[in-house]
């Protein structure tokens, strides 16, 4: 592969991370609230996305602040990989792949802490359970440099500098 | 990547926010007011409570939708929606949702249970502003049906004033052959009515109920530490005088917190330089409320007497209604049951 089309692929890869991460994170409660919705209605999909949108702004429920809250740590990671990645391209090929590397633990721990707190509020209802929406930002706030810097360790171990012919 | 490749991108997530806000914008507010209005006519049910809570978080500014609302709560064939609408109309339009207990208290005595109980949840959903219907649902609470006498006690500790009234009727309800009215006159005094020292003994003796859910929620009653009413005002007055204006958030607060303070009487007179203000609120319930507590505190609101003759003029025929009472009130001698916390 010419550094050309490397060049390229990382070019497509950082815009599709920026893109996703944004598409993401304002979509997750809309996908599992109504995916979730329909399921408990056996399969009238229609009937719970007109449900959703009823609710957007409906006091109580606030899904608009919800998919709000939700969106700001990954608008922020997703700035991050622009700059991050997006200027990689003139790094060394080691630095770039450790970049990614940590991009990767960042991107699998704001995923994963996400979908799982809210798969796991619609499935367990509780009085209480809606108080994640408001401290989840906080904790990605926290955790994502932390999924980062795992994942730039990984990194660091796993691509080595080539050693210079003697 | 290149720099200006990183600015487009940036430049398309400034133009994504703007459209989110954009939406936010057009969706909430006066600006959401028609197209709610118009959702008040969908033949879904959900989608008219929906938009009756939606309008009810508008407030006044949403006066276009009061026709709407009106009808729904009078004429629409789902009872939370009309529930719904009427509980919208308290906080939008006060002689509206005066229209609505006008239209219902009738229905106490009809001959149909359903229709009875209909009115009691109607009458529940005006809150305070449904004051003039405390004594016909006192008489509901001698209805045969237990149902009804159990609506009835909802309504009235929904109401919650004048607490003369309020007070001595939920403490006979404590003593309803039905466990179920037992249990939701108690919840009144448990969540939202006052405590008075007459009421205490009668707790006391609930606490030995066959029912257990009764004995459970007497001990819990007479336990409770908020019971302490004077530390209580001083929480009601912070409520008013909040500096964080949340809408919703503040607008509940400084509703309950008033609604608690006219239950106080000459109790609360320590509060009335923080609600002198409130009769200049936006809201027309909070303008209601604030004279409430006025009258109920009565000659110890003296200092008010000023404020309250220049909400003569209030635009809502119910404040104005209310002042005057309040004026009366303050110029002759106000008695109310003496507020205490349980020992």
């Amino acid at each position: 592969m010419t550094t050309m089309s490397n060049g390229k692929k990382l070019t497509w890869l950082t815009g599709t991370l920026f893109w996703g991460c944004i598409a993401f994170s304002l979509t997750l409660h809309v996908v599992v609230t109504i995916a979730h919705d329909a399921v408990r209605r056996h399969g009238a999909w229609a009937e719970a996305f007109q449900d959703f949108r009823l609710h957007l702004f409906a006091p109580g429920y606030n899904f608009f602040l919800i998919g709000t809250l939700n969106t700001l740590p990954f608008v922020l990671l997703a700035i991050f990989i622009l700059f991050h990645l997006g200027t990689a391209s003139q790094q060394e090929p080691v630095i770039v792949s450790r970049r990614l590397a940590g991009v990767a633990g960042a991107l699998v721990i704001a995923v994963g802490l996400s979908a799982w707190a809210h798969i796991g509020t619609i499935l367990h209802p509780d009085a209480q359970g809606a108080l994640i929406y408001f401290f989840l930002p906080i904790y990605l706030m926290g955790l994502i440099p932390l999924g980062y810097a795992v994942g730039r360790l990984a990194g660091t171990l796993l691509f080595k500098q080539p050693v210079p012919p003697a | 990547m290149t720099q200006k490749h990183i600015w487009l991108n940036l430049g398309g997530l400034i133009v994504l926010i703007g459209m989110i806000g954009l939406f936010y914008w057009t969706s909430t507010g006066t600006r959401a007011v028609p197209a709610m209005t118009e959702s008040l006519k969908n033949k879904d049910s959900k989608v008219r409570v929906a938009a009756a809570q939606m309008l009810a978080d508008i407030g006044p500014a949403a006066k276009a939708a009061v026709p709407n609302l009106l009808e729904q709560a009078l004429h629409d064939p789902v009872e939370y929606a009309g529930t719904t609408a009427a509980g919208a109309l308290k906080t939008i339009d006060l002689a509206a949702a005066r229209q609505v207990m006008t239209a219902y208290l009738p229905a106490l005595n009809d001959g149909d249970v359903q229709a009875r109980r209909k009115a009691c949840a109607m009458l529940e959903s005006l809150g305070p502003v449904a004051k003039p219907a405390v004594p016909a649902l006192i008489v509901a609470l001698s209805d045969v049906d237990a149902r009804i006498r159990m609506h009835a006690v909802g309504a009235i500790g929904s109401i919650g004033i004048p607490a003369t009234m309020v007070i001595p009727a939920l403490t006979k309800a404590l003593h309803d052959p039905s466990h179920a009215v037992r249990h939701r006159a108690l919840s009144q005094f448990a969540f939202s009515i006052s405590l008075t020292e007459s009421v205490l003994p009668h707790l006391k003796e609930l606490t030995e109920d066959r029912d257990l859910s009764v004995a459970i929620l007497a001990k819990s009653t007479l336990n409770s530490p908020h019971r302490q009413a004077k530390d209580r005002t001083s929480v009601y007055v912070t409520a008013l005088q909040m500096d964080i204006k949340i809408a919703d958030i503040t607008a509940a607060l400084m509703k309950d917190a008033l609604h608690k303070l006219a239950q106080l009487g000459p109790e609360a007179a320590g509060t009335v330089p923080a609600v002198i203000p409130v009769l200049k609120d936006a809201r027309p319930l909070h303008r209601y409320l604030a004279a409430e507590v006025l009258g109920a505190i009565g000659p110890g609101a003296r200092d008010a007497v000023p404020a309250l003759t220049a909400a003569l003029q209030d635009e809502d025929a119910v404040v104005r209604e209310s002042v005057a009472e309040a004026l009366r009130a303050i110029t002759t001698a106000y008695t109310s049951p003496k507020t205490t916390a349980p020992k």
